[in-house]
Parts: structure tokens; C-alpha cells; sequence
């Protein structure tokens, strides 16, 4: 437990008295023993069998095995599609999140919405790389309405078993999973700040930037690290559709844990898996040092 | 305001083309289940499945359970951390994001070995799914919760609630709750799908659910796993539709405070 | 409805849901019938012909006393073991669970592992793993020895019992006749122009047994061999190139829908898609003529099962001569097969519904030695190959 904040200042400049920060302590316990029973000390297999090679001992080689560049090729197309996914999940997912919720339209249109990407945020796996399958595949509805004008997209190069193949059908719950977050925090943007910021003669673009933008910031930063986190950790849709042609530390470390195959390691599989841990501590860090600039900004 | 419904319509116009278009073409897949007819065969066969019901309505039961413990453990945490604790929110969000590298298959072989063996023998309780449930659900709910609080002026509110003498319990059920409403709500909606379509957990603890359900079809039949698809898109969407209206609450909902 | 309210009742809701639904799988074997992962038959115990030998009956009855087995990765459509998990539970009164039916060899071996002192539902006690996964389940203690009655017959086994050969398949190709209009008879053939974007795998050749079998079986048509499994890469990388290849994971749906028409697999899965479309589409099962390969499947009792006596009555089930006829009634050859053919005891209806021994003759067995260089070459080879070429 760290001391720090025995004396110091919360964000809003009060003091905390030493024994109320004991006590403010507990009230997180609950969460830290939650996640102690159920999540870090399960997976505690990741990080002890990282360090062990087949018979048990203790060993760096599954770590320093991780330069392999067929490994670091993996984790760049994985973190290439997250990007890819994770951004252009965002910036639609807003547009259509503002569209519902702020954008003068029936309020059926906002809930269906939001009931329909709830369902859709989930759509992933088989089912998903099916329908997109049967729709813009080789045989695909789509395919072949466009082919009978002429226009085959497979003629053009066009193919769905590429990077952005793949972060186009990742889209499908990329866009839900950003709308649903955002949404309720475009609702907090009051309709009185944008009256007002038009009387002081302010443009449409003067409200973005200097009032909506400052304000949603943090959470677009924070939504868009969680579709990262969520393209990064997929794997199912990858795999139907792609058999693994496309290399994603997700396939890679399925195929150390739990392949057909009689002679994987999976100490390799584990020494991946806590590579991903460490990228996506990374990436939270960036975008906490991220969020403070923006809430710096805000003030 | 004309001018801004226009692109309103736009977006939503798109998005509808880009959310329909794959489920129309799964749809029209799946009405070619006998022989040169359009017929809904591959529908009635899924839904005459005695396992598809109990697999479809285990998953919701798990789903809806899943949602009470994780608004209950993470909201009152979310609220404490930007209340009392926020230096320790990094922390925090980075334990709430672990789920996603920790592949399913880890967590669930940890899960059985750490409950299969006394003190701790619960392996066979449903809890254990359901808590290894909240746990994969973690991000998508705590990252709600928390957007929804980034909404509010906590501190204010806390305040502001103490000086009128309220206790804790009544600061949360009726300050922060009905302002988070939408918020929790999301985080139920994509805490719903998630259970809902969870194949790695139900199928290790062995207990009934529907994503095991999904895989064993779509192993070996040709036209049931899209069918199976669409209506189980099409349940789950009439179950939010549910959820969202019991959770409408008060009309007009209260939002007390809003970004400051 | 206030806040406070609606929250209680939908804890109140949830609570009784959680409580009602587990309660159902917790009175284990009578709703067992009802969970789905867990895919169970109960069935009162009927009066079946009784086993002969005497230590028989003494299985049959301790096995009685254990009620239920558990079963893991057999999928009812795989080798017709729905029958034969039918057939068993009914004759002797015994609850079989099917635990992740659509799972690998290797989730079978982790689940061992991970049940070790476990005597639930989650604990398999039968394995039906890869070939390779015979000594390697062995090597780690994960298995219990066990001979069964016609022992001497399976010529493919652990000389100490801890695992034997169960079923043979042979690599076919699954083509749907109603958008392929030629169909392609030999291995050649599918580099023919005709066929761009049509040829799938049923796997991931970096982790998926039927995958490697189908990358091997193309190296032996084409100057491979048992030993040398290389040019099934360069095949496969040919069939890239050419256009041909689809990289999705291809099953029943797949090749129904259009996306992988044309299909590596086992010939008793490609037998039984075909049954199951009935038509619909139509498909036709080919042995490549030139070459192809089998690939056995073995069965072992885990270390740590549960109910020992009902596994052990099992195998004795699905080795006699009933349950080796199941599995060629699934089209899938059963290890005892030329014991059971010379003797005759094999249903001459059965016999003409599998493709003919001619067709059969070109394919060739491999030894665990030449599994192991085989499956090295191609996990590590296949991305080179034919993967990781995209933008």
C-alpha cells in the first residue's frame, strides 16, 4: 500500500485525513479480492509457465524465443489489425453514436440502436465470418450482384483474407461496442452549451473544438484503447475465416496451448501471452499519460 | 438543425447498410435448407431442438446474473476509485483490460485446477462460471461504468448528497445509479452478448450454455448454424429490447448533473 | 417502478434464474438429458445379449454401480458415434456425457491435467485423441493401461495397453458436385484453372491433425514420401499460387455455402457431411487416385477417470465386433476390420455402403516416427509456404 496519498491531495484539492484513507482503501477490497481469486491467481499458469521449458524447470528461453521473427511478425499484424479496427471503430462508432443521440432524429432510432449493438458487439466468431462469408466471399450475394454489372471486386484484388479484410469484418463489433460506450457520455453534453456557445458567436466547428471535443476526449481515448484491447485478444473470427493464414499472436499462442498436433510448447504459448500482457500495459500507460494532457487541457 | 439531420441520416443510413447487408446474406443462406424451395426447414429444425431451448435460455440465466454481480462489484468500485482513489485508476484500468490477453482457455484450465481441489472445492457450482463470466466481462462493463461517472460531477454529488444527510447506500441507489442509468445499461447490453456467445468457459466447467451449443452445430450441419445464427441475433436482440424497457425507470430520467 | 425497486427485482430474477437453471444439471442423470455440452442419453437398462466371459460380467456390474461415463471431443456426427453412445448407455444402464464435443486432442489431454482430483462431470475418463497423442498422453502419466478382449487384432498399440488403435480414416477430397460441375479425381487436378478459389482445408496445418494429414497426403502424390513431407508444402504452395487455395477453415456449411467447395477431409466425416446434406447440395466423396494417406485415431482410459469400470466396459464396447461395426456404419474402417472380415462377421449391407477397398489401395499408414518429422516440417513450414503473404 503506497503512503502517498496518506498526506496528499485528491483530485479536488481536499485533504484526506489519514483515517478516512484506510478506510477508503476497504471500499476497493472487495474488487482486489474478486480479481485475486478469479483472475490473477488462475492465470498466474501465464506468467509461471512463461518461464518453464517442458519438464518443469525454470528457463528464458520461451522469453528470449519471443525475437523469433516469425513471433514479432505476429504480434505486428495483431497489433496492426487492433489498430486499424480500434480507430476506424472509433471515429464511425461516434459518428453514428452522435447521429442517435444528439442528432435530432425519432428516439426510436436511438434505442433500437443501442439494443441492435448490443446484440451486434458480440457477433463474432463463426457466425460472423459466415455471414460475411455468404455475402461478400467468393460466392457471395454481394459478390455476385456486383459481378452480373460487371464489377467483380475479386477481379480488382479485393480479398477478404487480408489485414484489412479482416478489420473490415472486425468492424462489425468494433462500431457497437464504441456507440454503446460513448453514447452515454455524448448525453452529457447539455444542449444548453452549444446554445450558448452560438450566442457568444461561435460556429458549429468553434463548439467542437473548444467545448464538446475538450470535454469527450478522455472518453473517446478510453473507449478507443478498449476496442484495441478487444481486436488484440480476438481470435475466433481470425480463425474461421483465414485458417490461420494470417498471423495473430492470438492463433499462434491457440496453436502452443491447444492444437491437434503432439509437439507444441506450451511454454512458448504462455512467454506470447504475457507478451500481450506487457503490450497492453503499455498501452494503458500511454493512454493514461495521454488522458492526463487531455484533462490538463480541459482545466 | 435541418442541415445536421441530413448527416444524421447519412451515418445511420450507412451504418444500417453495413449491419444488415452480412445478416441478409446468412438469412438468405439459410432459407435454402430443402431442395430448390426457399423454406424456413433449417429454422423449425433448430427451433424443434430441445437443446437449443435449454442451451438458449441456460445462457440468459447465466447472462442476467452475470450482470447483477457485475453491477454490483463494479459500479460502487468505479465510483470509489474517482472519488477517493484516483491515483490508483491506471492500476485499476489495467486490471480491468487483463481479460483480454488472458486467453479463455488459461483462465478457464486455472479456474478448474485452483476450485476442483478443497478448501475451495467449487467447481461444480454454477457460481464459478458465472464469477469466471463476470471477470470476461469486466472490461466492457467497468469501461461503461466509468464513462458514465466521467459524465457526472461525482464529487459534487457526493457532497452535495452528505450535506442533506444521506448514507452511502443512499448516495449510490439514488444519486449514482439513476445517473449512470444509459451507462449501466450498455455494460448489461454487451455483458448479455458476451455470456450469450461465451464458448471456452460453459464448455470446461461443463454446464449448459449456448455458445457450446453454436459450435456442436455448426461442426457438422450445413444450413442450421446460420439459421441458428439469425435467431439467436434475433432473440437476444427482443431480450435487450426487454432490458431496456424494464430499465427505463423513472420517466424523464433523472440526469441531476451533467459534464463539467 | 422506483430505482431501488426494479434493482431488487432484478437481483430477486436473477438470483432464482442462477439457482433454477444449475439446478437442473446438479439432479444429475435425469436432466442430463438436457444438457447440451454435456451430451447425455438416459434410457432404463435394457435386456441386451450378455457378454460371455465372466470377468465381463463383473465389469458389467461394478459399471452399473458407477451409473456414468464420461466421454470428451466425440461429436455424435464423427464415425457415427451417436449410435454408439446410444447403443452403450442404453444396454447398460449408464449415463454417457459428451464433454466438448467439438474439441482437439489436445484440449483432451488439458483436461486431464486440469481434473486431476476432480470426480465431476468436468473429469473425462475416455480419450479419442490423434495418433501422436497416444504416446505423448502416455509419456505424461495421463493414461491407465487396459487390454480389451480382441486385443490381438489391433495392430496398431502400446505394447503395455495404454492406448490403442480405434478407427482409420483415409484422406478424401468433400466436393459439392452442384457448383463443382468436374470433379476433381486426383491431387494434379487441383491446380487446374477452373477451380480458382475453391480449394480449402478442414484445419490450420500449424495445429489442426486433419489439416497435416491433408498437406502429407498431397506430398505423397507428388514425390514425397512417408519420410519426406516437404513437397506437400510446395504442393500446396503451387495450389496458392495458382489462385486456387481458400484459406477458410472449411466444414458442412462451407462447402454448402460455396466459400470452400471443394474440401480436404477424412473420408468418414466427408461420407457423413453427404448423408447429412442428403442432396442438399449433392457430394461426391473422392479417394484421390494416385496417393493418399490414413490416419488412426486411438483410444486410452485416463489416469484420473472417475468411473474406470464403465470407461474400461466401454472400450471392451466399442472394440468388440458390435461397436467396430458402428464405426464402419459411420465409414469410418475400425481397427479390427481384417480380423473381422476374414471372419465374416461383418453385415454384408454394410459393407457395400463404403467406397470400395480398390479406391482404399493407394493409401499408406504412417509410423509415429514419421508422424513426428512430418508434423515438425509442416507446422513450422506451412506459413512460409502458403501463409503470411498478405498485405
Amino acid at each position: 500500500m503506497t503512503s502517498s496519498t496518506a498526506t496528499g491531495r485528491d483530485a479536488h484539492g481536499a485533504r484526506s485525513a489519514p483515517r478516512r484513507w484506510s478506510w477508503a482503501w476497504l471500499g476497493v477490497m472487495p474488487f482486489f479480492v474478486f480479481i485475486l481469486f478469479f483472475l490473477v491467481y488462475p492465470s498466474s499458469t501465464l506468467v509461471i509457465g512463461s518461464f518453464q521449458d517442458e519438464a518443469g524447470h525454470f528457463t528464458f528461453a520461451n522469453i528470449l524465443g519471443l525475437s523469433d521473427p516469425y513471433i514479432l511478425g505476429a504480434y505486428e499484424v495483431s497489433i496492426r489489425i487492433s489498430v486499424y479496427s480500434a480507430v476506424g471503430g472509433a471515429i464511425f462508432g461516434f459518428l453514428l453514436a452522435y447521429a442517435a443521440v444528439r442528432g435530432g432524429l425519432p428516439s426510436f432510432v436511438r434505442s433500437s440502436m443501442m439494443t441492435f449493438c448490443g446484440v451486434a458487439s458480440n457477433f463474432a466468431g463463426i457466425p460472423l465470418a459466415f455471414a460475411f462469408l455468404a455475402t461478400v466471399g467468393r460466392m457471395g450475394i454481394v459478390t455476385e450482384v456486383l459481378s452480373s454489372i460487371g464489377l467483380n471486386p475479386y477481379d480488382a484484388g479485393f480479398s477478404l483474407y487480408s489485414v484489412l479484410g479482416l478489420s473490415l469484418v472486425y468492424m462489425y463489433f468494433q462500431f457497437p461496442l464504441m456507440v454503446l460506450i460513448i453514447a452515454p457520455a455524448i448525453d452529457g453534453l447539455r444542449q444548453e452549451w452549444r446554445e450558448a456557445a452560438e450566442n457568444l458567436g461561435g460556429s458549429f466547428l468553434d463548439y467542437w473544438r473548444r467545448v464538446a471535443l475538450p470535454i469527450l476526449t478522455p472518453s473517446i481515448l478510453g473507449t478507443t484503447i478498449l476496442l484495441f484491447g478487444n481486436a488484440f485478444g480476438a481470435y475466433a473470427t481470425a480463425f474461421v475465416l483465414t485458417g490461420g493464414a494470417i498471423s495473430l499472436v492470438t492463433l499462434r499462442i491457440g496453436d502452443q496451448l491447444g492444437g491437434d498436433v503432439g509437439n507444441m510448447s506450451q511454454g512458448v504459448g504462455y512467454a506470447m501471452a504475457l507478451g500481450m500482457l506487457v503490450i497492453m500495459a503499455i498501452s494503458v500507460a500511454g493512454y493514461t499519460i495521454l488522458q492526463r494532457q487531455s484533462e490538463r487541457w480541459l482545466k | 438543425m435541418r442541415r445536421g439531420t441530413f448527416w444524421s441520416w447519412l451515418w445511420i443510413a450507412l451504418g444500417v447498410i453495413y449491419f444488415f447487408v452480412p445478416l441478409v446474406g446468412s438469412f438468405t443462406f439459410s432459407l435454402h435448407a430443402k431442395l430448390g424451395v426457399l423454406s424456413f426447414k433449417a429454422y423449425s429444425d433448430v427451433l424443434q431442438d430441445p437443446n437449443f431451448r435449454i442451451n438458449f435460455f441456460a445462457s440468459v440465466a447465466w447472462a442476467l446474473s452475470t450482470i447483477v454481480i457485475g453491477v454490483l462489484l463494479f459500479v460502487p468500485t468505479a465510483y470509489w476509485v474517482r472519488l477517493k482513489l484516483p491515483r490508483v485508476r491506471p492500476l485499476v484500468e489495467f486490471i480491468t483490460l487483463l481479460p483480454f490477453v488472458v486467453p479463455a482457455i488459461v483462465l478457464v484450465y486455472g479456474l478448474v485446477r485452483t476450485f476442483s481441489r478443497p478448501p475451495l472445492m467449487i467447481v461444480n457450482s454454477p457460481f464459478l462460471l458465472i464469477f469466471g463470466y463476470t471477470i470476461m466481462s469486466m472490461p466492457y462493463m467497468y469501461r461503461a461504468v466509468d464513462t458514465g461517472l466521467r459524465a457526472v460531477d461525482v464529487p459534487v454529488l457526493t457532497e452535495a448528497a452528505q450535506s442533506l444527510g444521506a448514507g452511502w447506500v443512499t448516495i449510490m441507489l439514488r444519486v449514482v445509479f439513476p445517473n449512470i442509468r444509459v451507462a449501466v445499461l450498455s455494460g448489461s447490453f454487451l455483458t448479455f452478448a458476451i455470456v450469450m456467445g461465451e464458448y471456452t468457459l460453459a464448455q470446461w466447467l461443463a454446464k449448459p450454455a449456448f455458445g457450446p451449443y453454436m459450435a456442436l452445430v455448426a461442426l457438422t450441419k450445413a444450413y442450421e448454424p446460420s439459421a441458428c445464427a439469425i435467431i439467436s441475433f434475433a432473440l437476444t436482440w427482443a431480450a435487450m429490447g426487454i432490458m431496456q424497457f424494464v430499465g427505463r425507470g423513472a420517466p424523464g430520467g433523472a440526469q441531476v448533473a451533467g459534464a463539467h | 417502478m422506483s430505482t431501488k425497486k426494479m434493482v431488487w427485482a432484478v437481483m430477486a430474477l436473477a438470483i432464482v434464474l442462477a439457482a433454477c437453471a444449475p439446478a437442473a444439471t446438479a439432479v444429475a442423470p435425469i436432466v442430463q438429458t438436457v444438457a447440451p455440452i454435456v451430451e447425455t442419453v438416459v434410457v432404463p437398462a435394457t435386456a441386451g445379449p450378455a457378454p460371455t466371459a465372466s470377468p465381463m460380467d463383473a465389469l458389467v456390474a461394478a459399471c452399473k454401480q458407477e451409473g456414468q461415463v464420461t466421454i470428451i471431443a466425440a461429436p455424435r456426427d464423427w464415425a457415427d458415434y451417436g449410435t454408439i453412445i446410444d447403443t452403450f448407455g442404453s444396454r447398460y444402464g449408464v449415463v454417457v456425457s459428451d464433454l466438448n464435443p467439438a474439441g482437439t486432442s489436445a484440449d483432451e489431454l488439458n483436461a486431464i491435467k486440469a481434473n486431476e482430483g476432480n470426480k465431476g462431470p468436468q473429469a473425462p475418463d475416455i480419450m479419442d485423441v490423434g495418433y501422436s497423442y497416444g504416446p505423448l498422453g502416455q509419456s505424461q502419466g495421463l493414461y491407465q493401461p487396459y487390454k480389451v478382449a480382441g486385443w490381438n487384432d489391433i495392430a496398431i498399440k502400446d505394447p503395455d495397453g495404454y492406448w490403442w488403435e480405434e478407427y482409420v480414416g483415409v484422406m478424401t477430397f468433400e466436393v459439392n458436385t452442384k457448383i463443382v460441375k468436374d470433379v476433381p479425381q486426383d491431387w494434379s487436378d487441383l491446380l487446374k484453372p477452373e477451380y480458382k478459389g475453391e480449394v480449402a482445408i478442414s484445419g490450420d496445418p500449424k495445429g489442426s491433425n486433419q489439416a497435416i494429414m491433408a498437406v502429407w497426403a498431397a506430398a505423397l502424390a507428388n514425390g514425397g514420401s512417408l519420410d519426406n513431407a516437404q513437397p506437400g508444402l510446395d504442393f500446396w504452395a503451387k495450389v496458392n499460387k495458382a489462385g486456387n487455395f481458400v484459406p477458410v477453415i472449411g466444414n458442412l456449411s462451407t462447402v454448402t455455402q460455396g466459400a470452400t467447395p471443394i474440401l480436404m477431409r477424412w473420408d468418414y466425416n466427408a461420407l457423413g457431411d453427404r448423408d447429412t446434406a442428403a442432396g442438399n447440395p449433392p457430394i461426391a466423396v473422392v479417394v484421390p487416385k494416385s496417393a493418399t494417406i490414413e490416419g488412426p485415431y486411438v483410444g486410452a482410459i485416463s489416469a484420473y477417470a472417475p468411473h474406470p469400470n464403465c470407461a474400461k466396459l466401454y472400450e471392451e464396447f466399442i472394440m468388440g465386433d458390435e461397436g467396430q461395426t458402428d464405426f464402419l456404419r459411420g465409414y469410418a474402417h475400425p481397427a479390427r476390420f481384417a480380423s473381422m472380415v476374414s471372419r465374416g462377421v461383418i453385415a454384408a449391407d454394410v459393407l457395400s455402403a463404403i467406397p470400395s477397398a480398390a479406391a482404399y489401395s493407394v493409401a499408406v499408414i504412417p509410423t509415429l516416427d514419421q508422424i513426428a518429422a512430418a508434423n515438425k516440417v509442416i507446422t513450422t513450414g506451412w506459413d512460409k509456404a502458403v501463409g503470411a503473404n498478405v498485405k
